[in-house]
């Protein structure tokens, strides 16, 4: 059993937005790095969060719990979230299967 | 003894064995003397031993003395051990150490004389005082400073000769021998010195006085400093000791005599030890969660470097023996410990031994073990016997405690090394006793939970799989690897109006809070599906339950109710299912949206025919999600090759591949639980078997509720 890896990366910011894109595997063995990234950009205000998976190369039942949590707190909090729909199918899989592709603020990438 | 039976041995002996009649002529002559005298048995025969091997100065009281004593019966040389002069058959004399004894049969005497040659030892000893008395005079007169230097160093220092005879000790040579005076050294044969120790080099093999650096100087090899172990025998006090030699040439250039000297290194070796052997501990002790490996880990971590037995006695909240490990390098030893223990009583008596150190908290050293209190400690005859048959020497116990928890005790012993146990042992003991004490705990606590969870999760499953007329059942849970707690995964399968309700899902989470939810997720179907037939409603009601949840609760599940020849199904978020034939492997029904993620969400009942010798296959995505060594994930593609593999094949043979086919691509550790269940409808010559059975095994259990 190997672990997998998860890069998350600066992608640009304001004042009250951030835009992170992350790549690799997001599994029980990762999910503790974004969800504390998250937490961490979240500690200020902020009225827009992207999160690009466009790279992210597997995603399975944790990371979607993660996704779905995030949104229900968007709505909460009253801010933004938008997230980029990953293109490998691995990590696609979940969304579609979940039906999580259609009640989450996914976007195309070009159609910011 | 016949007489040809003795000369047979006499003849084969390394003494030279002469024998004489009362009128002196040799009788018999044997082959040793024939080369000690350097003359032939035919030679000697019948000639008189005065002429033969007497000098001619001695010659004269050789032969006075056979008459006094054939006159008197006197012989006062007879039977004791003589050094005389011996004459060879070139004239040569040489020194001999000579034992005579008299036989008379029928009224004549007969005399043996058994003969060693001793010239090579009596010149050693000619040299040996030679070289002494030169030394002595070295240090008396030119370099009198030698002794005031060499005198006060704290390092042993010896000078010995060719012949491993001491020519020179220093005080601290003297002490670590064990000697009070220079002369009850002189007094002592070098080899009974080395015999009262035990000796081994630094990776436990014996060392032989052949290893010596100085005897080794003595062969002509060279000498490398030599790092030794010693157990004194009549003390059983360790020491570590390194030996350095050099060489004392004479004139020539011949080594005349060596210098040693013994460097008393034991402190800093036992700290070098106790600390490797910590870090060692650390290590192993943290290597297992396994109970049972945890508490074989630390007895064999004492072995045999601290001791030569270690036990670990673990005890309840009441203070009784409830397991105990002992380990030792030798089987039949530990054979003995194992019928030893037998005799120890489940209760521990708190005034002695364990049950002491238990009581008090306090380590207990027995340095020494006598007999009598093995007496005084025995039940009976045989368990003295045992006691004794052990050899225990020393014997030390200190008490393992986890916070205020006593679990129990540390035992080592001594045996066949023959070393004392010292607090050194008993402080080392100690530290290994408190790692291993948590180690226990841990492990303790581990598989407690292990248990719990595994316990948990089995009630969180059917006892057993229904029998269902026209198919078959089989199903598998590979809870994760090294995980204590319950996993997500469930599944369930119940009889129904319409025929039989089945459900597969993961709950999203682990341990107590994912063990509730698929509980309540399993309940709400149960109680639902009896005025609830279609499953895509039955998951719109878990749905709903979900969201009533105060957190935030999410599952994924799929539903599929069976009838006789078609299934209804409806997925929330879940894999589907695949159907599997002869021709091979194709998924069934449409996705739907998770249970409990997503308000105003809907499902779909989807109805498909389910023809003869087809297999239902169903998961959880932790057969998909699998990941292997190289970080590759099982996949659904992976899973409908092997699939394709068992179209028309048993459920159980289905399950059967699926599992090791997993367990071969993860290498036998699962990351997340898994879980798959395979309904398969029989082929119609099958059913008509079953049926059959079926008949026949309701007669058998008449009354049976169906």
């Amino acid at each position: 059993m190997r672990r997998a890896e998860l890069k998350i990366e600066d992608c640009g910011r304001t004042e009250s937005a951030v835009i992170l894109a992350v790549a690799g595997e997001l599994d029980m063995s990762t999910i503790d790095a974004l969800a504390g990234r998250i937490g961490t950009e979240l500690e200020r205000p902020v009225q827009s969060l992207t999160i690009d998976l466009g790279d992210l190369a597997f995603m399975d039942s944790t990371g979607l719990r993660l996704l779905i949590e995030l949104n229900d707190r968007a709505l909460r909090e009253g801010w933004r979230l938008a997230l980029v729909t990953p293109r490998h199918e691995a990590a696609s899989r979940v969304l579609t299967i979940t039906g999580a592709e259609a009640a989450l603020p996914f976007q195309s990438e070009n159609g910011r | 003894m016949s007489a040809n039976l003795t000369e047979l041995i006499l003849d084969r002996a390394h003494s030279a064995v002469i024998s004489m009649d009362e009128t002196g002529l040799v009788t018999y002559w044997n082959p040793s003397a024939e080369t000690i005298f350097g003359i032939a048995r035919d030679d000697a025969i019948g000639r008189t031993v005065a002429d033969l091997i007497v000098p001619e100065r001695f010659r004269h009281g050789h032969l006075d003395g056979l008459r006094r004593f054939l006159a008197t019966g006197e012989g006062s040389v007879l039977d004791q051990r003589l050094e005389v002069a011996g004459l060879r058959a070139d004239g040569t004399e040489f020194p001999t150490e000579m034992t005579i004894s008299a036989f008379q049969d029928a009224g004549r005497w007969t005399f043996h004389a058994f003969i060693h040659d001793i010239s090579e030892r009596k010149e050693s000893e000619r040299d040996h005082r030679r070289l002494l008395e030169q030394l002595q005079r070295a240090l008396h007169n030119s370099e009198r400073r030698f002794d005031a230097i060499v005198g006060s160093l704290t390092d042993a220092v010896t000078i010995r000769d060719r012949n491993h005879r001491f020519l020179y000790a220093n005080a601290a040579a003297l002490a670590h021998l064990g000697f009070a005076t220079w002369d009850e050294l002189q007094a002592t044969a070098p080899a009974e010195i080395m015999a009262d120790y035990v000796v081994w080099n630094e990776d436990g093999n014996e060392v032989t006085m052949d290893d010596i650096p100085s005897v080794r100087i003595l062969r002509g090899e060279s000498a490398d400093p030599l790092l030794i172990r010693t157990i004194h025998r009549p003390t059983g006090e360790q020491h570590w000791n390194l030996l350095k030699a050099a060489p004392l040439l004479d004139e020539t250039g011949e080594v005349e005599a060596t210098i040693m000297i013994i460097e008393d290194v034991t402190e800093q070796k036992q700290a070098e030890r106790q600390n490797a052997f910590l870090a060692q501990a650390g290590a192993v002790l943290a290597s297992s969660l396994d109970y049972e490996q945890t508490l074989r880990n630390v007895a064999e971590l004492a072995v045999p470097d601290i001791a030569d037995w270690c036990a670990v006695d673990l005890v309840d909240e009441d203070g009784d023996r409830r397991r105990v490990v002992v380990a030792h390098q030798d089987p039949d030893m530990l054979k003995r410990a194992e019928q030893l223990r037998e005799y120890e009583p489940e209760r521990l008596d708190p005034g002695r031994g364990v049950g002491r150190v238990l009581n008090t908290g306090e380590p207990l050293l027995y340095p020494e073990i006598t007999d009598p209190m093995l007496v005084d400690a025995a039940v009976d005859d045989r368990h003295l016997e045992l006691l004794r048959a052990v050899g225990m020497r020393s014997v030390a116990i200190v008490p393992m405690r986890a916070g205020s928890r006593s679990l129990g005790a540390l035992t080592l012993v001594n045996a066949e090394s023959g070393r004392v146990l010292d607090r050194f042992d008993v402080g080392l003991a100690q530290q290994v006793a408190a790692r291993a004490a948590v180690a226990i705990e841990n492990a303790r606590l581990y598989s407690e939970r292990a248990l719990i969870a595994h316990t948990l999760q089995q009630s969180l499953l059917p006892a057993e799989l229904p029998q269902l007329p026209g198919y078959e059942l089989a199903s598998v849970y590979i809870p994760a690897s090294q995980s204590t707690e319950v996993g997500g995964d469930f599944y369930d399968i119940w009889r129904v109006p319409e025929g039989w309700m089945i459900i597969i899902g993961d709950v999203t989470g682990k341990g107590v809070q994912a063990a509730a939810l698929t509980s309540l997720v399993r309940h709400t179907m149960r109680t639902a599906s009896e005025f609830e037939a279609s499953p895509a409603r039955l998951l719109a009601r878990v749905d709903r339950t979900l969201h009533e949840q105060p957190n935030k609760s999410v599952c994924t599940a799929l539903c599929l109710r069976l009838e006789t020849d078609r299934a209804t199904i409806a997925a929330g978020g879940h894999p589907l299912p695949v159907a599997l034939t002869a021709q091979g492997a194709s998924e069934l029904g449409e996705h739907g949206p998770l249970l409990g993620g997503f308000p105003n969400a809907t499902w779909e009942d989807r109805i498909v025919n389910v023809l003869p010798d087809t297999a239902i296959v169903m998961y959880t995505d932790g057969v998909t999600d699998a990941i292997n060594a190289d970080g590759i994930r099982y996949g659904t593609q992976r899973l409908h090759d092997m699939l394709n593999l068992c179209g028309g094949r048993s459920a159980a043979h289905v399950i059967d591949s699926l599992t090791a086919n997993l367990e071969a691509f993860q290498t036998g550790r699962h990351a997340d639980d898994t879980a798959a269940l395979v309904v398969r409808r029989l082929p119609v010559a099958s059913v008509a078997m079953r049926a059959h059975d079926d008949r026949i095994a309701a007669r058998v259990a008449h009354g049976g509720r169906q």
